[in-house]
């Protein structure tokens, strides 16, 4: 195996990058290995798939199986060797089907179809120990002694944003949303990706123009979101547990989350929210059932420990899982692309085994005689409905700054960084926030300016969508850019979809964020040279000099 | 160096919990708790991603290579260790940072359960339900067994399960009854629906191992179809992708049990074939005759190389038999998962 797509690839080495038996997020080498293969699979069809877009011969079928596909492939989604074998025969079966349809297409406008190459043409091993030789030759280092390691990196930069973006274009078809431009932007991307692209400048402007991909995903998805639940509202989150039955869901799946409260409505069984499923509170159809009982435990990375001593089920709806201890692993069920050896996946949204295991096990004994609050749902529509109102407090000068402190939460040390930026951000600045670094700061009392709570919590690491809306009417008030504004962004990272919303974020002309704790394995010295000189891209350092330098710029 | 004699371990949790356990020379903390019965989260076990991080309050160590991002030099330097790349060089005692809920102690479960149905399903077999008393909770893999002892009886015998872990106490198996056993005297002449049973489990390591797309085989003779019977339910159950076979052989016609099951489970697992075979058929028999190790064996080249994974269950020499066949179709011996039964 080789893989650097997460923040917690091994550094240890002269180049970054886990080459074990075992990766640090603990996905084994055969699993790593069938990830390449499918990706390299999912860029056949995605070649077939362009030209026959371009044909108007679109396969919908097929670009949303190539979204559900590389979803797997993110980090903390899919451990199950025996699930991505199973993937790329689907792949190449829907390849050769997308295959046909092009060519058909290609007949009926009058000439002959293209000979293709490459991953169009890629036939599977037929047995476990021929996949591993061809894992070999499909890695994201392939070729570098060839074209360098600035155009492996670069390379690398599209293939993981492409695996966000898929991420959160998958979960809005979910919800029954899609979008013929993002379909073609992914399928373009990946095909031009199977054709071994070497110019860095090229890809360097190309990967700019999937931030704008990007935005166009997660506007999908907030629609798909806010379409299907309402816009989220302001809501007070018990995060303390109310005695009785208990099931705990994971992950982003609203559809998924949706179901499991159909499925145990009358049941006399409280679900609670996890880690990024926090914000499901929020929508007024969500929350509208009143046995979403509350919250329970922080971001991904502690859930060994969280899960372990939750008294009922755990459902799993996406990202991010990490290996179940065993205290657990045989009440933690996964579905959709979430998966793990010897954890019972579900699909079909039958979530009949969890509430079975929700009325066997215990559920909570008591409910604490104090209970506690948290207070979420400041999305675009909340924020913008009082726009006014902050712009005002922000002429008056009772509203210096506003910092967006957020994203992926992780293991790796240096994340303090985030806790002590927050609560370092000065008592006239509004902190914004999203994604699961959040806990790290969420049950800190921020207070208010005059009446605006000064922590905004906008939703999951996808609500970047309301960040970037509240900038643009900001922005669009005081009749200036976004770059222009007293706002400062400092944002950790952990995965794929993290990747996808920095280049998002650059796309916009946003410059100065603050990225840590690290830089991205895959980006070489010359790649962060590049985006530090072009977009003012920063590494995380000490929050205080940070937040100084911040106030500093904006001031001058 | 680490000690050249076993070092005493004293593990403390973060609410008070206490784990005491000897590390033999060479082994890692990690490793040692997990011989002792106690699996300690961690994550890499090569002293990389930090999950299996702790602190020694008292004892000298060795710490093994690791990425100075798990453990970073100053958390070093204050006795902060990666329990995968500790290697105590005498007594030690080390803090955990976590409660003791999130480490799985050893111990068999010892419950009680009533019995729902006992009926006879061959000559001298009888399938056994049970339900737990009082609780619900059932889980267990494919392949483990459960000790059951009657009441007022010392003696426990092993029987695997047949069922899926559910959620509902739910236990099944397939018991050959023995002239004379104690347990089987027990179930054919005293045992009635309602009657309690104690039941001590689930235990054994025999169960299914996730190798890809690899055909699954099962060979079975007689009762030991139990345990691959829980292993093809459960494979309909998580609609397991792989291909599976099952071959199932007894002696005389009238042992012949379990086909309706297996009919139920072809209903649901696609490409899911079993055949039955009988060693010494009789007037009225139709079907293959033979050894299911003779069918497995005659089996094999259908697959055209392709090594599967042998899940085999039975009598010893028909274990034994199976995994000859295996050898010489060219099956490694790593792929023959064994679980041979004996009277008892």
């Amino acid at each position: 195996m080789f893989c650097y797509q997460c923040e917690q690839t091994d550094r240890t080495g002269t180049t970054p990058g886990c080459a074990g038996l075992i990766g640090n997020c603990g996905k084994d080498s055969t699993t790593s290995d069938l990830q390449d293969l499918l990706v390299h699979a999912v860029k056949g069809i995605a070649q077939y798939a362009a030209e026959a877009r371009a044909l108007g011969a679109p396969d919908d079928d097929a670009a949303a199986f190539v979204l559900s596909a590389m979803f797997t492939t993110l980090t903390n989604v899919n451990f199950n060797p025996t699930r991505f074998a199973a993937l790329i025969q689907e792949a190449v079966a829907v390849r050769d089907r997308v295959r046909a349809g092009y060519e058909r297409a290609a007949r009926v406008a009058g000439h002959e179809p293209k000979a293709l190459t490459g991953p169009a043409v890629w036939a599977p091993g037929a047995n476990p120990a021929e996949l591993a030789r061809q894992a070999q030759d499909v890695r994201v280092d392939t070729g570098l002694a060839l074209v360098g390691p600035d155009v492996v990196g670069l390379r690398s930069l599209h293939l993981y944003a492409l695996k966000g973006i898929c991420a959160y274009a998958h979960h809005a078809h979910v919800l029954g949303r899609q979008s013929a431009e993002v379909y073609a932007g992914v399928e373009d991307a990946l095909a031009h990706l199977a054709g071994g692209p070497a110019d860095a400048a090229d890809l360097l402007e190309r990967a700019v123009g999937l931030g704008r991909l990007n935005l166009a995903a997660i506007e999908l998805l907030d629609h798909a979101n806010t379409g299907t639940y309402g816009a989220q509202q302001p809501t007070a989150v018990r995060t303390t547990p109310v005695a009785g039955k208990a099931i705990l869901v994971s992950g982003h799946d609203l559809r998924d989350l949706e179901a499991l409260l159909e499925q145990t409505k009358d049941q006399g069984i409280n679900v609670y929210t996890h880690g990024e499923m926090l914000p499901a509170h929020a929508y007024p159809l969500l929350k509208a059932h009143p046995h979403l009982a509350g919250n329970y435990g922080g971001a991904w990375q502690d859930q060994q420990r969280e899960f372990a001593a939750f008294p009922g089920p755990i459902l799993m709806t996406s990202n991010c899982i990490i290996e179940p201890h065993v205290s657990y692993r045989r009440r933690i069920f996964t579905a959709g692309p979430v998966g793990w050896p010897g954890v019972r996946h579900l699909t079909g949204r039958d979530f009949t085994p969890v509430v079975q295991a929700a009325k066997a096990l215990p559920g909570f004994p008591e409910s604490p005689a104090e209970e506690r609050f948290i207070t979420v749902g400041f999305g675009r529509d909340a924020v913008l409905s009082v726009a006014d109102q902050v712009v005002d407090a922000v002429r008056r000068g009772a509203i210096r700054h506003f910092f967006l402190v957020g994203g992926c939460d992780g293991p790796t040390p240096g994340r303090d960084y985030y806790t002590d930026f927050a609560l370092g951000a000065p008592r006239d600045s509004v902190v914004l926030t999203l994604g699961c670094a959040k806990y790290r700061f969420n049950g800190h009392d921020f207070g208010e300016i005059d009446g605006i709570p000064r922590l905004l919590d906008l939703g999951q690491c996808n609500d970047t969508y309301s960040a970037i809306r509240i900038a643009t009417a900001l922005a669009d008030a005081f009749e200036c850019g976004i770059d222009d504004l007293p706002l400062t962004l400092a944002l950790a990272w952990t995965e794929q979809k993290a990747v996808a919303v920095l280049l998002t974020l650059l796309a916009l002309g946003i410059r100065d964020i603050h990225l840590g704790p690290s830089l991205p394995g895959f980006l070489t010295p010359a790649l962060v040279d590049g985006l530090v000189e072009r977009f003012g891209l920063r590494v995380t350092g000490d929050a205080g000099a940070d937040l100084a330098a911040a106030l500093e710029r904006t001031a001058s | 160096m680490s000690a050249p004699e076993p070092a005493p371990v004293v593990l403390t949790t973060s609410d008070g919990g206490r784990l005491e356990f000897t590390c033999a020379p060479g082994a890692s903390v990690l490793e040692a708790a997990a011989e002792a019965g106690a699996a300690l989260p961690a994550s890499c076990h090569q002293g990389t991603c930090g999950s299996c991080h702790a602190s020694v309050t008292d004892g000298r160590y060795e710490l093994g290579t690791h990425s100075a991002l798990a453990l970073p030099e100053d958390e070093r330097e204050r006795g902060d260790v990666l329990l995968c790349r500790t290697f105590p060089c005498g007594p030690l005692t080390a803090a955990l940072p976590y409660e003791q809920s999130r480490i799985l102690y050893g111990g068999i479960p010892v419950r009680e359960a009533v019995i729902t149905a006992l009926e006879p399903v061959a000559q001298d077999t009888v399938r056994l339900e049970l339900r737990l008393d009082g609780d619900a909770d059932c889980q267990f893999d494919p392949g483990q067994f459960m000790e059951l002892q009657a009441p007022g009886s010392e003696v426990k015998r092993a029987y695997s399960l047949a069922n899926t872990g559910n959620w509902e106490g739910r236990l099944e198996f397939y018991v050959r009854l023995r002239e004379g056993g104690r347990f089987s005297t027990h179930l054919a002449h005293r045992a009635r629906p309602g009657d309690r049973l104690t039941v001590h489990g689930p235990q054994g390591a025999f169960g299914l191992h996730e190798t890809g797309l690899r055909p699954r085989w099962f060979v079975a003779g007689g009762t030991g179809l139990a345990p691959l019977l829980a292993m093809v339910r459960r494979m309909a159950e998580w609609q397991d992708p792989q291909p599976a076979r099952l071959f199932l052989g007894v002696n005389e016609p009238k042992d012949v049990f379990g086909v309706r099951e297996l009919a139920a489970v072809a209903e649901e697992l696609p490409g899911f074939r079993y055949d039955v075979c009988v060693w010494k058929p009789s007037g009225g028999w139709s079907g293959p005759t033979g050894t299911p190790a003779d069918r497995f064996a005659a089996a094999l080249p259908e697959l055209a190389g392709t090594a599967p994974d042998v899940y085999v269950c039975g009598p010893p020499p028909l274990v034994d038999a199976v995994l000859r066949a295996a050898l010489q179709g060219g099956v490694p011996q790593e792929q023959v998962h064994r679980e041979r039964f004996l009277a008892g």
